[in-house]
């Protein structure tokens, strides 16, 4: 297995004056090269706070308390601030959820893939406008040239994150983290943003870690999965082990909230499934296994104690009392 | 629930304080000045600060220290009534703009936006100057210049809720407009309002003081803070005394509007801290 | 771009119109006749009614406005009551005085307030913060006059730095005008460095927290670039507006700047007229302050697009 990045017990927290946010509190991931990993988990889970934290650049009050990332086996958590700029933007990249606010509304489009350009490698203001418009081309923008002198209000939102798209790959990053790039577009337009997105990367041999909530997106695109649930993974493995053979209670609960044909219809009697209960929040998560709250199967230990490591399948582990 | 943040917010306590203070000095003036502020003393002329004249005295001997205590009432009396008398027609003109749009907008706001055209104290200045130098002419000039900003805030506000759904159901019930306006609007309203009123006491308490320096507030011996400052500029050089004590009053009185606003921003909108 | 700008300056027409209307319609304010108050108790019954007659108060109103207009609208701005000269060219002699006074100032408190307002934004509550914002708040609360007139105790009488009376124009001598210029010109600027540093510090921390801002830092650009060109650009324009409004500030202010340095400004040359009932002088100051005032913030609305391309199209 030729891993391009592993994450060794990171633990992100929020360190406000209303306590401690324990956003990330203990997780592991790792990425294959080349490969596609989703990162699922509902809002407020800590997905967001993992990526930025790949990156270092979690906001104040956010701090990385403890843990290892290691980039082929660098450990960026101990790079000097400059070592780790010239990481972003260049060896791992990042694209975000609503590209009308993650693109800067007072600059171009090609002034910052330009800028995004620039920053990493020594080329000219010429040299690296024609980088762009190729890779504007790339990304099926039609009339790169045209587009390259717009602001991104002038374009519509299926371009404006393939634009994102095409300044996150301009550098040919090794990892490409995408924090739900399709939630704010439209269905149709969903398809063909992934679309450009996973022909690019295998070109590139970039590795993508994909978060989302959409287990929809993660069936068809991923390789690997990790569950992660109130800032802890609950579940991981192959993507087809995970949609066949979920065996974590939270997984199986948001597997079966996908809503099929047939339920919610008032014509038919199924209901549409739900796991009971809210998602706690950061700053007081429950003791003990997570998810024991609105576990249907929640024993008394799951209440007092983590849950270990349980490997069910090469590949595939959970970490939940009922298999151990 | 707000209250309890902001007494956690000490520069608005600190504010607050100031205020109080400012307020007791004014309504208690008479007992706690020494002296009579109009009282001239031609012997004691610009002498410096002591045990009888804790401020020193002016150039007529009147005592600085009760002339300064007198002046906050001046100062209280003529922001209070300028900001309330902008403040009652802007929040109507400004309801009536937001609610019923259209050219009732247009023709209000092109009169507003004439207003706010000039410089506010140009503005202030110009009217005193046709009407002659008097308190109750700063008065109107200042509720003049403060309407526009009560006027804008106002509509503002109504434009956004106007498209609430609440609005709509007491529209929808057959409500008066002035109901709707007054019992379900404006209440909501009512933080950026009251925060842009301690922001134009603030304004008021230094523009009354520097028009009556320019000579064209209280007519003398009134002892306007602005007036006393003006009537030092003659002594500047033998007397600082007499420049320093009246600006600082100046500065302490308009520092607590300033800082109770500000914690009261923070506290009714922390979105904009 | 270019039909922004023609949108932009149509738009002001009739402000323009009201305001021109508003200062003509001062002369009509005045209780009692105009004519009268002007003489005072120095003209016979004939003096004034010749007056009435050269100024057109005895025609209609209207009739009046559009008399008036026209002769504004060929820059004449009628003649002093008190020295008969053409007030237009005792304006145009004076304006540069008070255009020295208000520009320096300007520059002084955009040197003061812009660093200082983003330092404050990024170092968010720490003790820079704190500091700033306490610093700032007796920024707003001082009243210029008596931050003029201790200026002057000060810096003037007692260290002797600067002189306190007398006054030598920029264009004569540039270093010897500069020491007149200076105390005045800090005095006028720190009010509003404080207003605009607030508003540059609450504008940059809107900004900081935006997607922009962290999308930025992912593609690796140093902490100074994304601050120094993505968020500055976004937050410079609320702050921009802000620069502008204070501008009106900044002349009202000069007229009482210049009366404590005693300048020979528009200012000066305005309050000598009200206490004189030189009215004609009175409408003419205003008027002219007032129209510069509103093309300063026509200025700014166009340059406003340059921060916000999003306005063009709205």
């Amino acid at each position: 297995m030729d891993i391009v990045l592993n994450i060794k017990d990171l633990k992100t927290f929020f360190f406000t004056r209303e306590g401690v946010a324990k956003a990330v509190n203990g997780v592991n991931l790792c990425l294959e090269r080349s490969k596609i990993l989703g990162l699922v988990g509902e809002s407020g889970c800590g997905k967001s706070v993992t990526a930025l934290s790949i990156l270092r650049i979690v906001p104040h009050p956010g701090k990385i308390v403890s843990g290892e990332i290691f980039l082929n086996d660098v450990d960026l958590l101990k790079l000097s601030m400059e070592e780790m700029r010239q990481i972003r933007g260049n060896r791992i990249s990042m694209i975000f959820q609503e590209p009308m606010v993650s693109l800067n509304p007072a600059f171009t489009i090609g002034n910052q893939l330009i800028e995004a350009l620039r920053v990493h490698r020594r080329v000219t203001k010429a040299e690296a406008r024609n980088l762009a418009i190729e890779m504007l081309r790339m990304v099926e923008i039609p009339a790169p040239e045209r587009r390259i002198k717009e602001f991104p209000h002038q374009l519509s939102g299926g371009m404006r994150q393939r634009a994102m798209i095409a300044e996150a790959l301009l550098l040919k990053p090794e990892i490409l983290i995408a924090d739900e790039p399709t939630t704010a577009l439209d269905v149709t337009i969903q398809a063909q943003v992934l679309d450009i997105m996973y022909r690019l990367t295998q070109e590139m041999k970039t590795a993508i870690i994909l978060i989302t909530h959409n287990l929809g997106l993660v069936a068809e695109w991923a390789q690997y999965v990790v569950v992660l649930y109130a800032s802890k993974v609950m579940e991981e493995g192959p993507v087809e082990a995970i949609f066949e053979n979920a065996k974590h209670p939270y997984t199986q609960g948001l597997l079966r909230s996908i809503p099929t044909p047939t339920q919610g219809r008032r014509q038919n009697s199924e209901k549409l499934h739900e796991i009971k209960g809210v998602v706690p929040s950061l700053y007081d998560v429950p003791r003990g296994c997570t998810f024991h709250p609105r576990c249907l199967s929640c024993k008394a230990i799951c209440s007092q104690e983590e849950p270990p490591w349980v490997t069910i399948s090469p590949g595939h582990r959970l970490a939940c009392w009922l298999f151990v | 629930m707000a209250w309890k943040r902001f007494m956690e917010h000490r520069i608005g306590m600190i504010g607050l304080t100031v205020i109080l203070f400012n307020l007791f000095l004014a309504f208690a003036a008479p007992w706690i000045a020494t002296q009579d502020p109009l009282k001239i003393e031609p012997k004691n002329i610009a002498s410096p600060p002591s045990k009888a004249n804790f401020f020193g005295t002016d150039g007529l001997g009147r005592d600085i220290f009760s002339r300064v205590i007198y002046g906050s009432r001046i100062s209280l009396i003529v922001s209070l009534l300028s900001v309330l008398a902008a403040m009652v027609p802007g929040v109507i003109l400004g309801s009536m703009a937001g609610y019923f749009g259209r050219w009732v907008d247009i023709i209000i706001m092109r009169f507003m936006d004439a207003v706010m055209s000039f410089p506010a104290i140009l503005l202030a200045i110009g009217i005193i100057a046709v009407r002659g130098g008097s308190l109750y002419n700063v008065v109107i000039a200042l509720s003049v210049v403060y309407t526009p900003v009560f006027y804008r805030i106002t509509r503002g506000s109504v434009l956004s809720l106007k498209e609430k759904a609440f609005v709509e159901a007491a529209m929808a019930s057959g409500n008066t407009p002035s109901t709707i306006i007054a019992r379900h609007i404006l209440p909501n309203c009512m933080a950026p309002i009251i925060v842009q009123i301690t922001v134009s006491l603030a304004y008021a308490i230094i523009a009354e003081a520097s028009l009556s320096f320019l000579g064209l507030g209280a007519p003398p011996p009134a002892p306007s803070w602005g007036n006393i400052l003006s009537d030092a500029r003659d002594f500047m050089m033998d007397a600082p005394w007499m420049t320093v004590f009246p600006g600082i009053a100046i500065t302490l009185s308009v520092v607590g509007f300033n800082m109770f606003g500000d914690a009261l921003r923070d506290v009714l909108d922390p979105r904009l801290k | 771009m270019l039909k922004y700008i023609f949108k932009r300056t149509f738009y002001i027409i009739p402000s323009l119109i009201l305001v021109a209307f508003l200062v003509f319609f001062l002369i009509h304010l005045i209780p009692g006749d105009p004519a009268h108050v002007m003489l005072g108790d120095s003209g016979t019954e004939e003096d004034v009614a010749a007056l009435r007659k050269s100024m057109g108060l005895d025609r209609p109103l209207h009739t009046q406005f559009i008399l008036w207009i026209e002769k504004v609208g060929r820059g004449d701005l009628g003649v002093s009551i008190y020295d008969k000269r053409p007030i237009s060219q005792s304006i145009r002699e004076r304006f540069p005085v008070t255009l020295t006074l208000t520009t320096l100032a300007m520059i002084i408190s955009l040197l003061l307030a812009l660093p200082s307002g983003v330092l404050a934004a990024v170092y968010n509550n720490t003790r820079i913060d704190y500091l700033f914002m306490l610093v700032t708040i007796f920024g707003v609360s001082i009243p210029g006059f008596w931050l003029g007139l201790m200026g002057l105790l000060l810096f003037s009488l007692h260290l002797g730095w600067f002189p306190a009376v007398g006054f030598v124009s920029i264009e004569e001598d540039f270093f010897q005008g500069l020491r007149y210029m200076i105390l005045p010109s800090i005095t006028l600027g720190l009010y509003m460095a404080a207003v605009v540093a607030r508003m540059a510090r609450s504008s940059m921390l809107e900004v900081i927290r935006l997607e922009y801002v962290t999308h930025a830092r992912a593609k690796g650009l140093t902490e100074w670039k994304v601050i120094a060109k993505h968020a500055l650009k976004n937050a410079f324009g609320p702050t921009l507006t802000t620069i502008g409004i204070q501008y009106g500030m900044l002349l009202g202010g000069a007229v009482v700047i210049e009366t404590v340095f005693s300048l020979p400004g528009l200012g000066k040359y305005l309050m000598v007229a009200i206490f004189g009932r030189d009215y004609p002088v009175v409408q003419g100051c205003i008027l002219f302050m007032s129209i510069t005032y509103m093309l300063i913030n026509l200025i700014v609305d166009i340059l406003y697009v340059y921060f916000d391309p999003q306005i063009e199209y709205q």
